[in-house]
Parts: C-alpha cells; structure tokens; sequence
C-alpha cells in the first residue's frame, strides 16, 4: 500500500535523521543556566540539570537507535546457531537440550528478566543491548528453530548429507540462506520490539547513566517540570513515537509487497 | 502422550523452573546482600551477623531448597531493608495493580472484538484502512511516551484530566482514566489486528459460504460462526499480552504515581532487597505461566482441530 509506505518513511525520517546526524551537530556543550526554564537565549528551553535541551535532543536519538540495532544483531548471532544446530542435529536429546531450557526461559516475565540482569551489567549503551538480547534470544532461537526445520527436512538436505557435506555448508550454505527471508521478515519485527525495550528501560532507569543524553532518559528526568518546560518531555517524547510508528508503518508494507504478513 | 498431558508436564514444568531461575539469577548479583546491608562504612562483625541471619554462610543450593521449602509453604521470607514478610509488600500493592489489570482486560476483549470484526466487515475499505493503519502505528509506541503526550494534551492543556493518580480512586475515580487508556493501546491494536486477520480467513471460508446458502443472516455468520474460529488464536495473543502488560503496569505506575506490584519491585530492584525481588519474580512467573497454560488450553478447545503451540 503505497499511502503506508509514505506515511512511515515520512514518520521515520525526522528522527532517525536527528539520530544519525545529530552527534555531529550539537557542538560543545554551553554553560548550564537555570533548570526548566523556557527560552533564554535556548531555543527549547533548558532541562532539569539546566542544560540546553536543543543540544540534548541532538544527542540523545543515537543510543536509542543504535542499541536497538545492535541488540537485534546481537540477538540473532546467538539465536541462529542455536536454532540451526537444533534443527540440523539427529541426535533428539541435544535437540531438547538446546531447545527445553528457552521453553522455560520465555515463562520468566521479560520486565523481570530486565530488572534483575541490569542490577548485574554496567549500565551504558553495551549493558543496555546485553539485557534487551537476553530478553529476546529465548523466542528468536525457536523462530529459527521452526523455520530451519521446514528446510532441514527437504531432499535437497537429504542429498547434501549423502554427499558427506560438512555441517558448516548445510548450516549456512543451505539451511540459512533458504530462511533468510522469513529471518528478514522476524528480524523487522523484533527491531521494533527492541526499539521498545530498549526506550523503555531506559526511561524506568534502566542500564542508563542517570544524566545520559538519551530521548528516554530526557522523558524520565524531565517530567517533574512537565508544566514549566513541556518541551524537554514532549519532544523526546514525540520522535521516539515517531520512530517507532514509522519503523512498524515501513515494515508492514515492505512484507505486503513481498507478500508476507506481519508475524507477531 | 496426549497433546493435554503433554501441555501440562510443560507448564509443571515451568511452574517449578521459574523460581528457581529466578533465584539463580537473582544469586548473580555482584556482591551479597550482606555488604549491600551494612551501609557505607561497613563493620565485619555487623556483615558476619547478617550473613549468618540470611543463611549466607551456607552453600548456594542449601539456600535454594530452603527457600523453594518456604516458597510452597506459602512463606516467601522477609524483606531485607525493613525486616517485614515478603507478602505484606504483596498485600499492599496487589490491589492497586489488580484493580489496573482488571479493567485493562475487561475493556479489551470487546474493544479488540469490535474493532477487529468491523474492520474485517470489507478488507481493504476505507474504514479497514483507517483502522489498519491506526493500529499498526500506535501498537509501536512504548507505553511511557504515549503516557506522557496524553498526560500533556489532556491533563496539562486541556485539564479535563487528573495528570496524576495522586488524589486517589476512591475521591477522584477519572484518575484511573488515563492510566487504563495508555495499558489498553498495545494490546488492543495488536489483537483486534489479530482478530481482523483471523476472520477475513474465515469468512472466506467454505463452511462461512455454506451457511450463507442456507440463507442465515450475516450476522449471525460474523459472529456465530466465523468469530469463535478466530478467537482462538486471539486467546493465545491474550496471554502473551499480560506479559506486556506486566511490563505496561510498571511503566504506568510510576507515570501516575500509583504505589502498586511494579512499584515495589522497582524499588526493591534499586534497593537490592533481593527476598523481595525474588518473591515478586516468582509469583509474576507463576502468574504468567498459569496464564498461558489456560490460554492454551482455552484455545484447543476453541478449535480443537488446528495445532497449538507446543
């Protein structure tokens, strides 16, 4: 649908825009002047700490982006060796031995598993995409698993492992090249999903420096001057909504043109 | 084994696997909660104390099988930081986040419902459109930013809304308005999107196009026939959904200031009152995990032929 292809690159651009170009515009920081104070020789006014929250905006779209990236990247390097070595082997108690313990995992609430492994990790943008990967492998290793199987079960396998093929060729010549459209499709999906985590730990204080220029952050930390200086909250705010409804918008209709419907 | 039989052993399973998880995970925390305790300038014999009071000095599994013990006997220990049971923090909080939960889920079922039906009545019309495109968007959005744009809109500009749960429900129940409403946007976009997707199939199915040459009323099609079959798998998205909605409550709680579960477990996260955190993790598990279990069950009844999970 192209109206949707439209309205989610329009929605995604402004903050993705601010997110990978802002770093490099922001220049060095100004003196700190009054806490929540609107103008003042600041565009947007100015945050709890009394920082301009201009410069704050700029900065803060990155971590929120990137982490979320790379913790689905980071997902996926453990999930797809798990679920591929599940899916190749005959051998069914290795099978259920790499497969069980994520059945019960995925039973741990996702906030609980949050909370409790950030008080292990330092925080900063690594610690942060540690935890939204330790919440996420559990259910992408068994969508790799499912997907892989279908595959595995084709005689083209068959004929590979006659041929005495090593495991890495079937693995990754064949096995995972045949599913990387549907990996394509979950990995969107999951982009999304880590878009969310990731913002809203750090907004509950989670894997952050508490001061860290981070749009979620700013969410957090300003919202007790949510009537003096209702930009340092809305703004952040807004593009992080933004983003993800943009993110979520493109991805549906990239599938619909390749003919597939959005997983959940 | 029968699928049933096989279901359950799973969620006995998990049942049991959850709180021991979570103690295992809970045991990796850098540092004991012994020098955590003693405070800044710590006293060896004050830290020799604690840890004998805490059972510290044992190995890791003896621990583990004391708790569990206490845990089935319904006593999940005493709080670190105040010295009082694990459950009078569950108490205090429990009926707030109930109260969230409940209302959350009694207004879901039929909003995703009737959205869901009305925008699969003509697939691709304009309403389908409207309402597609709305709920794709909104169901992206984390709950603490859409939180804080209607908190601004409607509380701050508008003021036809309290900003905070501050007051109190009994005095000012329209506190609770805009809490439920930031809870309810996820779920509902992604099951009435669910339910949407689920009775376009069914409606073009031929035991749908049977029963409209017996002549029944469309009606009684949309929701006799075709909406039972879609709700199955909408049962399953359900108990997902209070996994989120766990995630969801904690975000709003703190959003509205409302002292309820998420709350404590925030705070006892921070605090590292560990005893708490366990206790609160192990009855959310096993919320979550009976939840499911039902969902899963509720949803082969549904409709026995099609494989569920597991």
């Amino acid at each position: 649908m192209r109206a949707r292809h439209l309205l989610g690159l329009t929605l995604i651009a402004v903050p993705l825009l601010l997110a990978l170009a802002g770093p490099f515009l922001a220049g060095p920081p100004g003196p700190r002047s009054v806490s929540f104070t609107p103008g003042q020789g600041h565009w947007l006014g100015t945050d709890f700490a009394g920082r301009d929250v201009w410069r704050q905006v700029l900065l803060g779209g990155r971590s929120v982006a990137l982490v979320a990236l790379a913790a689905t990247a980071l997902t996926y390097a453990v999930a797809v060796p798990l679920g591929l070595s599940a899916a190749l082997t005959r051998r069914s108690w290795l099978e259920d031995l790499l497969l069980r313990p994520l059945d019960v995992a995925i039973a741990v609430p996702s906030l609980v598993l949050v909370l409790i492994t950030a008080s292990v990790l330092s925080p900063g943008p690594a610690g942060l995409s540690l935890l939204v990967t330790t919440v996420a492998v559990p259910d992408a290793a068994r969508v790799v698993h499912s997907a892989a199987l279908e595959i595995v079960a084709r005689p083209a396998v068959e004929a590979m492992r006659m041929h005495r093929e090593s495991w890495a060729r079937i693995a990754l010549g064949y096995t995972f090249r045949a599913m990387r459209r549907t990996l394509a499709a979950d990995a969107g999906t999951r982009l999304v999903g880590s878009l969310y985590l990731v913002s809203t730990a750090a907004f509950l204080g989670v894997g952050v420096q508490p001061d860290a220029a981070d749009w979620a952050v700013m969410v957090d930390r300003n919202r007790p001057g949510l009537d003096l200086q209702p930009l340092a909250v809305v703004i952040p705010a807004v593009l992080i909504a933004s983003l993800s409804m943009g993110a979520n918008l493109l991805l549906d209709a990239v599938l619909q043109r390749h003919g597939k419907e959005l997983p959940r | 084994m029968s699928w049933v039989g096989r279901r359950l052993l799973l969620g006995l399973a998990q049942l049991a696997a959850v709180p021991v998880l979570v103690f295992l995970l809970t045991e990796a925390l850098p540092g004991d909660a012994a020098d955590a305790l003693a405070g800044d300038e710590p006293d060896p014999r004050r830290i020799a104390a604690i840890r004998v009071a805490m059972h510290l000095d044992q190995p890791a599994w003896r621990r583990l099988a004391g708790w569990a013990g206490h845990l089935l006997q319904g006593d999940l220990g005493t709080s670190l930081v105040s010295g009082r049971p694990v459950s009078t923090y569950l108490a205090e909080g429990f009926g707030r986040t109930l109260l969230l939960a409940a209302l959350t889920l009694v207004l879901l079922v039929p909003l995703s419902v009737s959205l869901g039906v009305l925008s699969a009545r003509r697939e691709g019309g304009p309403l389908d459109r409207a309402i597609s495109s709305i709920t794709l968007a909104v169901y992206a959005v984390p709950e603490f930013a859409l939180g804080v744009l209607l908190v601004t809109v409607f509380a701050l500009r508008l003021g036809w809304l309290p900003p905070t749960a501050v007051g109190g429900v009994q005095q000012q129940p329209t506190v609770l308005i805009l809490p439920v409403l930031v809870l309810l946007a996820r779920p509902v976009c992604s099951i009435s999107r669910l339910i949407r997707a689920q009775m376009i199939d069914a409606l073009a199915s031929p035991y749908v196009a049977q029963a409209r040459r017996y002549g029944l009323s469309e009606a009684r099609i949309r929701w006799a026939h075709a909406l039972p079959n879609a709700l199955a798998p909408a049962a399953q998205q359900l108990a997902r959904t209070c996994d989120w909605l766990l995630c969801g409550v904690v975000v709003v709680e703190t959003l509205f200031v409302i002292p309820g579960l998420g709350t404590v477990l925030l705070d006892a996260v921070a605090a590292r009152d560990i005893p708490v955190v366990q206790g609160l993790a192990a009855v959310f598990g096993l919320f979550t995990v009976v939840l499911n279990l039902a969902a899963d069950l509720a949803a082969r009844r549904l409709a026995p032929r099609s494989e569920v999970a597991a």
